[in-house]
């Protein structure tokens, strides 16, 4: 007898190899056996393929199209290894209790109790000044965590960069003139100089708008703020900050994408409809010498969403 | 019979029977002390029913974001400094843009696989969340949350919102106009916190939107922090899942006390491996055939550009709608505002729906009184309560997911958007009070006819010779494979050498 | 054998009849409070002869074109006018009137507008576009169709209204040899996407009005659509030079268009909604069609 001749298995005694919980599921594992292999090698070929389309640096979706593909067959043949082919079952193992013997949780719990409680029931001082050092360490460490992100809030939200004699300026930087916008046309300014920065752009946008060749008076005590027909309201929705740019000329609204507040033109835009609770704060314009647009001061509200300091 | 003793065999016969692998594991053995426990792990049995995959669905669409993660890592650059992008896609040529932005645009058209890549990682996201949500539906409807599984549901839930969460800040970090519009609606939210929004919005980005430091911080949050917070979780719900033993469903062999099922090795992992390279290859496809979040197109954020039909990735549409149909309730009053049209449906709302979903095995404990161990599942329908609870919180948030994409339907349907709006805020009060007692009612006819929810048998009618028809159960063939046999342990395959012991301190082994 | 008859049935009807009206009252309700008067629209005064190069006819000292490198609006000729008399009245006259000065109906004036001196440009691009001759005359946007009316017509009909009281815009052609695409898709995302998104697929906006789709829209019809602002869009005039609408125009007819879509089908450009239901139910679905196929016990 060969002196490398490898032992054949020998089961435990009841089981019997001819058990048909040991047998294949499949009821002609030759030919399942089979199509598992031309599986495996239909994916084999897609990686295959994969390689090639990265070498030569093939369109995107021939290199998911071969990766993918030959992780699915892949993946399926060996699916119908473990399901068809290998010990049908069922088997079965005992679930054994988790909790541990009433003597073993008494000496667990008497451990930490009567052990660790002892030694602190016997030096209550030192107990009490290490749990107020660790309560104290606890919030302070906190500190750094939080208050080194950032800066203190204190006035930013209730200002923009817009003041009295600030010139309305588009993306470009160019000034805009009262001949530039005919009746129903919008865009968006930004205080001189200010058009690129991020302040210019997230707080100062502005939507200037059109909508008649008089001056236009859209609640009590804003007389001077439309000259001729020039309305500039803050592009900032009060309801989440989303840039309101939706304008609808006929209807006079100006509509935010984001959730579909309205927001009525004429009417100092108060929203008639959606989520947002404030109307957007108007700018207040006037005309240069001449021609070119600017504002009389800051918006007269604070402007963009909500927060519990705003009042 | 040999009396020799020769040296060779003696060096030959210290292999063991299992050649030179059993070598390598006893010597892995004597270090680690794993032969025991490997070969109990081996046995585990894992119970067989199509439910029990969906968790691994999660699991593998996890690694195939861990993977393709690693590999965006090394081309994206998390920085909000300005660049001017000059590149292959021309739209975009000679614009100053972030270099977050810049570096992703370049990914997809300038590295070899980096779409491929790109697309994979944010499928595999939405598959992600999507099978958490599906499994996390099926431990709740089987009550398998119950004792001794509650801290395994608890880790469960804080997974679904890290990966919630993760997703969002993932998705934002190419900071395009889309994902950016989501970010200054995440600013406001958390400007909307009282007593504390304004101060934590500056801390959280640094200052006033959008400031310079919000991508680098979701960066080192979406890549470093949250994995590994949610790869120790995995872990611990993995772990948990080995120690406690899975549950299974009642059925022929199956008690509170033991597992029926497939063992370990090598059924089970046969099957989830593959399961593995399927889901993979799923994803892979899909990256291949299916576009997703082209920002090329969207172009690069800045803070006064808008697009419509914007909605967040769909794991966060029940927060946009909720936002979107909310009414414009603020409060004001002695000097401060709460904007309760943005609190209520973006915090309180989230907040007490996730704190309600984690600890609901202490709620339905409450309500049942039942403090048993509990290692057999439910039918849903056995238990009509909870199932109908389930079911009419799933609709509340279907139904406002659907109320994400408000504008989408009134422009598909063909339907005015404010006749839209009201009706989805009729639909989300109302269907809940509708499906609850639908449900309810559905799980009591169900409980009340016998086989329902069960395989049919055949029948076969015979005729006596008197005349009379019988109708009996048609026999079950020993070789039909839904015949359920009798579940037996793992077998062990152990040599049981022929030892014979002659003289003392000579072994001689037969062969 | 059942002794109970279900009720179920009964509890789904009795929720509808319960659920229905309410949900129907509610969408009458919203949707008859809606009434706005449209305002008279204004003249533009961009895309106006103010460029430096005017052709004006030697005889009649009518402008015949206008414009520069980028953009040339030319007028539709005069001998066109009693053409475009008849095919008005054939086609256009029973709403606008004989007088093309609006025909007041409903009780809502200007509810068919006046279209005396809005110019030919906006004449060509309703008529071109198809939304005119109107389908549904009483729908709140007309919708753009396959024109009934060719260019030759249109340019007539355009021409006699223009000879009533000669106005601005005229049709434009644009010149996209010099066009920037990449200035124009920034100019795109700031004025254009807020109503017809990022991708240009269009969305629905206040009241039943929507913002159009802009796939296959010749290019002279964008600058028309840009410069006179038809129905509920805004008009951009001096806000956008000629140049800057040409790289618009540019953006549009091309990456709006013809999207590259390197990643794969492109999902109709919708965006997260799209990709939502794509991932859950091909992605999630079947994979847990392929989870039934693992998982169960052959």
């Amino acid at each position: 007898m060969s002196e490398h001749e490898q032992r054949t298995p020998v089961m435990l005694s009841t089981v019997s190899s001819d058990d048909p919980r040991l047998q294949p599921a499949a009821r002609r594992p030759e030919l399942v056996e089979k199509v598992i292999a031309v599986t495996f090698f239909v994916g084999i070929l897609f990686v295959a393929g994969f390689g090639a389309c990265y070498w030569v640096n093939a369109a995107p979706w021939t290199l998911g199209a071969t990766f993918g593909g030959g992780l699915t067959f892949l993946g399926v043949g060996l699916i119908a290894w473990g399901k068809y082919l290998m010990p049908r079952g069922p088997f079965v193992e005992e679930r054994h209790t988790l909790a541990n013997s009433p003597e073993d949780r008494d000496a667990f719990a008497a451990a930490i109790i009567e052990r660790g409680g002892g030694v602190v029931k016997r030096r209550k001082v030192l107990g009490g000044l290490l749990g107020a050092g660790m309560g104290i360490f606890g919030i302070v460490a906190a500190f750094p965590l939080v208050r080194s992100l950032g800066p203190l809030p204190k006035g930013t939200l209730f200002h923009t960069d817009w003041t009295k004699g600030t010139y309305l300026v588009d993306i470009t930087g160019r000034r805009v003139h009262q001949d530039d916008l005919a009746i129903g046309s919008i865009m968006t300014v930004y205080p001189e100089g200010l058009q690129n920065t991020d302040n210019g752009q997230a707080v100062d946008q502005t939507v200037l708008i059109r909508i008649s060749n008089e001056n236009f008076v859209t609640q009590k005590g804003r007389e001077t703020w439309g000259p001729d027909g020039y309305l500039a309201y803050s592009k900032l929705c009060t309801h989440l900050g989303c840039p309101v740019g939706l304008y609808e000329q006929q209807m006079q609204l100006l509509v935010c994408p984001c959730h579909q507040s309205m927001f009525d033109v004429t009417n100092g835009c108060i929203p008639n409809f959606g989520p947002a609770p404030r109307p957007l704060p108007q700018l207040p314009l006037q005309i240069d010498s001449a021609g070119y647009l600017q504002s009389q001061s800051d918006f007269n509200q604070p402007v963009g969403p909500g927060f519990w300091e705003r009042s | 019979m040999s009396q020799t003793v020769n040296t060779k065999r003696t060096q030959r016969e210290s292999e063991g029977p299992y050649g030179k692998v059993g070598k390598s594991l006893n010597e892995l053995d004597d270090r680690l002390g794993l032969a025991k426990g490997g070969r109990t792990f081996m046995d585990k049995i894992f119970p067989d029913h199509w439910s029990f995959m969906l968790g691994e669905i999660a699991l593998y669409s996890f690694v195939v974001l861990l993977v393709t993660g690693v590999f965006l890592t090394l081309y994206y650059i998390p920085s909000q400094d300005l660049v001017t992008y000059h590149g292959s896609y021309l739209p975009l040529d000679g614009q100053r843009v972030t270099e977050a932005f810049a570096s992703t645009v370049n990914l997809s058209f300038a590295v070899r696989a980096g779409l491929l890549m790109r697309q994979m990682h944010h499928w595999s996201c939405d598959i992600f969340v999507g099978a958490i949500v599906l499994h996390m539906g099926r431990v709740f409807f089987t009550g398998a949350f119950r004792k001794p599984r509650e801290l395994n549901w608890t880790i469960g839930t804080t997974l679904l919102i890290l990966a919630i969460v993760n997703g969002f800040l993932g998705y934002s970090l190419p900071d395009d106009l889309v994902s950016g519009t989501g970010i200054r609606i995440a600013y406001s939210i958390v400007l909307s916190i009282p007593l504390v929004g304004s101060y934590a919005a500056f801390f959280l980005f640094g200052g006033n939107f959008p400031g310079t430091d919000i991508i680098p911080r979701f960066f080192i949050l979406h890549v470093l922090i949250i994995p590994l917070v949610i790869l120790g979780l995995v872990g611990a719900h993995m772990g948990l899942l080995v120690r406690q033993k899975h549950t299974q469903f009642p059925g022929k062999g199956k008690t509170e006390n033991n597992v029926v099922g497939s063992p370990m090795f090598p059924v089970f992992m046969a099957k989830t491996t593959g399961f593995m390279f399927v889901v993979s290859g799923a994803i892979a496809l899909l990256g291949a055939f299916a576009q997703i979040n082209p920002i090329w197109q969207f172009g690069p954020y800045t803070a006064s550009r808008i697009s419509y039909a914007v909605q967040p990735d769909w794991y966060m549409g029940f927060l946009d709608g909720a936002l979107r149909i909310f009414p414009s309730w603020s409060f004001h009053s002695f000097g401060y505002n709460i904007p309760l049209e943005v609190t209520i449906p973006a915090v309180i709302f989230p907040g007490i729906l996730f704190n309600a979903v984690m600890v609901w095995p202490a709620i339905e404990r409450h309500f049942t009184k039942d403090n048993d161990m509990h290692n057999l599942l439910d039918r849903p329908s056995n238990r009509p309560k909870r199932t109908a609870a389930g079911v009419s919180v799933a609709v509340l948030l279907s139904m406002l997911f659907i109320a994400s994409s408000t504008d989408v339907i009134a422009n598909f349907l063909h339907l005015s958007l404010n006749t839209v709006l009201w009706a989805m805020r009729i639909l989300c009060i109302v269907t809940p009070f509708i499906a609850y007692p639908l449900t309810y009612k559905i799980c009591r006819e169900m409980q009340a006819f016998a086989g329902a929810g069960k395989r049919k048998t055949t029948n076969v009618v015979t005729r006596t010779t008197e005349g009379e028809y019988v109708a009996t159960a048609a026999p079950v063939y020993v070789d039909d494979a839904h015949h359920e046999l009798d579940a037996m342990p793992v077998p062990t395959f152990v040599q049981e050498p022929d030892v014979v012991i002659e003289e003392a301190g000579v072994r001689r082994v037969l062969r | 054998m059942k002794s109970r008859r279900s009720r179920v049935p009964f509890l789904c009807v009795a929720a509808l009849v319960v659920a229905g009206p309410i949900l129907s009252l509610a969408t009458v309700a919203v949707a008859s409070t809606t009434t706005h008067t449209p305002y008279q629209t204004g003249r533009a005064n961009a895309g106006t002869p103010n460029s430096t190069t005017v052709v004006r006819n030697t005889k009649t000292g009518a402008i015949v074109s206008y414009g520069d490198s980028a953009i040339t609006y030319t007028a539709p000729s005069p001998s066109l006018a009693v053409l475009g008399q008849s095919l008005f009245l054939e086609n256009c006259a029973s709403c606008h009137g004989t007088q093309a000065n609006g025909v007041p109906a409903n009780g809502t004036a200007g509810a068919f507008p006046n279209l005396v001196g809005l110019g030919p440009a906006t004449v060509d691009f309703w008529v071109e576009s198809g939304r005119m001759p109107a389908a549904d005359p009483r729908a709140i946007q007309a919708k753009r169709r396959p024109p009934r009316l060719d260019q030759a017509q249109a340019l007539a009909i355009a021409a006699w209204i223009n000879s009533l009281s000669p106005s601005y815009p005229d049709i434009p052609s644009p010149n996209l040899t010099n066009a920037n695409v990449s200035d124009g898709a920034a100019l795109f995302a700031l004025n254009c996407a807020a109503c017809h998104t990022i991708e240009g697929d269009g969305d629905a906006l206040a009241n039943g009005t929507f913002a159009p789709s802009l796939r296959n829209i010749p290019a002279y019809q964008v600058v028309e659509a840009v410069r006179t602002g038809p129905g509920n869009m805004p008009r951009f005039t001096g806000n956008l030079s000629d140049g800057q609408v040409a790289d618009i125009v540019k953006y549009v007819t091309t990456e709006i268009e013809h999207p590259q879509n390197p990643g794969g089908f492109g999902l109709g450009g919708l965006g997260p909604v799209a990709e939502g239901f794509v991932g859950l139910l091909l992605g999630v679905g079947l994979l847990a069609l392929v989870g039934f196929w693992v998982g169960e016990r052959q």
